[in-house]
């Protein structure tokens, strides 16, 4: 049961971490030039929304 | 039981995760010298040598080899975490050695582990954990110290919120001001894990598909029986292995990024 909590919880990680790559690649496509500076943006959005996933993670491990 | 090359795999799977849990070398009774801690020590004093020796061949004509490599990092670090996120000069000057400690000791752990025989000491919770706190620790003293307890705490809460509702929102910033800890530490450990786990069990699948051919003494020219599939596993694990090491510098970098920005966030004023 757990598992499938967990699988539940990272849909929506999943989701933000696409629609970061999804912005990121978007916004590098038009202005090849900030290149790094949207590279870190999307380090930084992705990661704050891995951040769930990571708390599903902890919570299906404790309760397991 | 199912036969076939298969037969073995949850019995060689959880050998590998014994394997993965470390093992004690000497035991004090209230903790213990592991693998893990050997390792720790090995790429404390790798790094160590290895920024010490570029640290002397630094000179204004460029040089070749691993002093450029580090030169080329240590420069982009700066310029993507320090100037990107730190801002103004005198907070890169003030925070970067930190980051940089951060940098290369998470990477030089992470690419030890990618070696077949060596353990990578952030694939163990306990060490991202202290790294974790480490920065924790470090970034909540620079935010006191630059404006005080009393306004340190209290602007947890942005301004601009009714009374009444900023005390929830104050509680929800302190326990998203805990869950920093849980984050970085887990988000490292989860990613070297289960990159050991992966690479392991592809590992695994390439020989349990192998050895009964090898064993096998009436093996003829055209009957190559599961070798194919034992390849195919094999160009598996080392497109993992690729993908493992680009995993290594990604985490290093966001570790040391989270960092600068946790530390930014204490530091700028309300």
């Amino acid at each position: 049961m757990t598992v499938i909590g967990y699988g539940l919880a990272v849909i929506g990680a999943g989701i933000g971490v696409g629609l970061s790559a999804f912005g990121g690649a978007t916004a590098t496509a038009r202005q090849p030039e900030m290149q790094p500076k949207i590279f870190t943006t999307f380090i930084l959005g992705a990661a704050f929304s891995e951040a769930l996933a990571l708390i599903g993670l902890v919570l299906a491990l404790i309760s397991a | 039981m199912e036969s076939g090359p298969l037969a073995g795999l949850s019995h060689h799977i959880e050998e590998l995760l014994a394997d993965l849990g470390g093992m004690d070398i000497i035991d004090f009774g209230w903790g213990s010298i592991t693998t893990y801690s050997v390792w720790l020590l090995i790429v404390l004093v790798l790094v160590f040598a290895l920024i010490w020796v570029v640290k002397s061949r630094v000179s204004l004509i460029p040089k070749k080899g691993p002093t450029a490599a580090i030169e080329a990092t240590v420069d982009y670090i700066r310029k993507e975490v320090g100037f990107g996120v730190l801002g103004h000069k005198e907070a890169v000057d003030k925070h970067m050695p930190f980051l940089f400690t951060v940098f290369f000791f998470v990477l030089g752990a992470n690419l030890v582990g990618l070696i077949p025989g060596a353990k990578a000491a952030t694939g163990t919770f306990s060490v991202t954990l202290t790294l974790a706190l480490v920065c924790f620790v470090y970034f909540n003293y620079y935010g006191i110290k630059h404006s005080g307890l009393w306004i340190y705490i209290k602007n947890l809460c942005p301004q601009g919120i009714y009374p009444g509702l900023n005390i929830m929102v104050w509680l929800i910033e302190l326990l998203s001001l805990f869950l920093r800890i849980v984050t970085l530490s887990v988000r490292l450990f989860a990613n070297m894990y289960a990159g050991h786990i992966v690479i392991g069990a592809f590992a695994i699948l390439t020989t349990l598909f192998i050895f009964p051919e090898i064993n096998a003494s009436s093996l003829g020219p055209l009957s190559l029986g599961t070798a194919p599939a034992s390849i195919a596993w094999m160009l598996l694990l080392v497109a993992m292995y690729g993908m493992e090491l680009l995993v290594v510098f990604i985490q290093a970098y966001v570790f040391t990024l989270l960092t600068a920005v946790y530390i930014q966030m204490a530091t700028s004023e309300h």
